[in-house]
């Protein structure tokens, strides 16, 4: 509970680490409006689209220093020999992330939503969608950001991004089954089955390769 | 004796010297193979009722897609061995396989574009299958750029290895993206537990050229693999007495 308040207290305290994601998010979701023929059933032809990589767009810049400045200044050799199992401390550390960034941007995600078509019923459906994708894409992120470590962000999103493809493959035939009435419950399962796997495998991962860093 | 075999072959020494006695006759043997079965497939095999002679690709394009998901798998399962059991050699496979997996996947990808022109009328879909495919193919290009971003060799290796595990996921998503997504991409005509649904006139060529294919691409791994040894081992003084 102790590392849980530090590790919130270190990302409150980088405001551009929290707040810059949540704006990024903000702001491709206000200049998709602005790319086409202004009207609401244009609107909603490719809204879902640009939601969910507006949400893979801000877990990528959230996840960009997650290791970086600790590995800088040392303090990630010292986190290694701490009391609590780095395996722990990956996955506190991806929570807090989520609770700062994935959080608010999926609440975003059903404010745009029900700006966008005025429907609740699907607009509060997006809310769980959202929740979980951002919790995948952040996991997948610290692991991109993981392995590509000192060697800037660019290198971490072009091996994770491709892992990252079948994820929004996933969310966009979630959207077309909730708009066309069939069953989506489906989908769901998929979604919780893989955030179950990637909430146990990623930060073993992780934690092996930030070793592999400081060896 | 399994053991002690296993523990001498993992020795790059070993493996270069092993190799060397069997890769030109395994090369060689494989061209062959492959050669005469594609002028079976391409010469001599009847026309397809519905596709005609576009479907003649498949010599190329079946091996190739083939390939492109095994040599992931053999990766990955290199990685794992390097991973528990630290066998340098496996490392060394690692990085040897990636290049001609994307090689591979981008011969699968590119004939399987052609194909879809005369079959699909159109050269690209954004399907299920093609669209994993593209994913395996990026996928591949990642891993050869994250073992080229480190200077220190071993800590490459154990990165890429740890990435190449992970990636892994992919796999079974393109093996099972035709049953799994409605997609223009046909299922498999040839599984191991069903008959073949491709008449026997075009299977055995194409077998053929899967053997013929899979010869080169394993020639080709060799090759890579014996350059990595050079690069990591030069400093050894067998490999003085090797060249």
């Amino acid at each position: 509970m102790k590392y849980f308040g530090l590790e919130l207290l270190k990302l409150r305290k980088k405001t551009r680490s929290w707040l810059g994601p949540i704006l990024v998010f903000w702001l491709i979701m206000i200049a998709y409006p602005l790319t086409i023929e202004f009207s609401p059933e244009n609107l909603e032809i490719g809204f879902f689209s640009v939601l969910w990589i507006a949400i893979l767009l801000s877990m990528m810049f959230a996840t960009e220093d997650i290791f970086t400045e600790d590995y800088n200044d040392g303090s990630l050799e010292q986190t290694l020999i701490n009391d609590i199992p780095f395996v722990y401390q990956v996955v506190l550390k991806v929570m807090i992330h989520w609770l700062l960034i994935g959080i608010p941007i999926s609440l975003l995600s059903f404010i745009f939503s029900l700006g966008t078509n005025g429907n609740l019923s699907l607009s509060l459906l997006i809310l769980p969608f959202a929740m979980m994708s951002s919790y995948i894409f952040l996991n997948l992120f610290v692991l991109g950001n993981a392995l590509s470590l000192n060697k800037g962000s660019v290198l971490g999103a072009i091996i994770t991004l491709p892992m990252a493809l079948p994820v929004l493959i996933v969310l966009g035939k979630s959207i077309t089954a909730i708009q066309l009435e069939i069953n989506y419950s489906g989908f769901i399962f998929l979604l919780l089955g893989s955030l179950s796997i990637i909430i146990v495998t990623v930060p073993i991962v992780v934690s092996y390769i930030i070793k592999a860093h400081l060896e | 004796m399994i053991k002690k075999f296993i523990h001498q072959f993992a020795s790059p020494k070993t493996y270069l010297f092993q190799v060397e006695r069997v890769y030109k006759f395994i090369l060689y043997f494989s061209l062959v193979v492959y050669f005469v079965s594609l002028i079976w497939g391409l010469l001599f095999t009847q026309e397809d009722f519905v596709q005609g002679n576009s479907f003649r690709i498949i010599y190329l394009h079946v091996p190739a897609s083939f390939l492109s998901q095994s040599l992931y798998v053999s990766m990955a399962v290199a990685s794992f061995v390097y991973i528990v059991w630290r066998v340098k050699l496996a490392a060394y496979l690692v990085i040897s396989i990636a290049p001609i997996g994307a090689l591979t996947t981008f011969i699968a990808l590119t004939s399987g574009s052609i194909w879809g022109i005369p079959t699909w009328g159109t050269w690209w879909q954004w399907d299920a299958r093609i669209t994993s495919t593209l994913i395996l193919f990026i996928m591949y290009l990642g891993l050869i750029s994250l073992h080229s971003s480190f200077a220190n060799y071993e800590k490459a290796d154990k990165l890429l290895s740890w990435l190449a595990i992970v990636g892994a996921i992919n796999v079974p998503i393109i093996k099972k993206s035709v049953d799994w997504w409605s997609t223009l991409h046909q299922s498999a005509s040839i599984t191991l537990t069903d008959k073949p649904s491709i008449d026997p006139s075009m299977l055995y060529p194409l077998i053929g050229s899967m053997i013929g294919f899979f010869g080169i691409t394993i020639c080709l791994v060799i090759i890579s693999s014996k350059y990595q040894i050079f690069i990591r081992e030069k400093n050894k003084s067998w490999i003085k007495e090797y060249v």
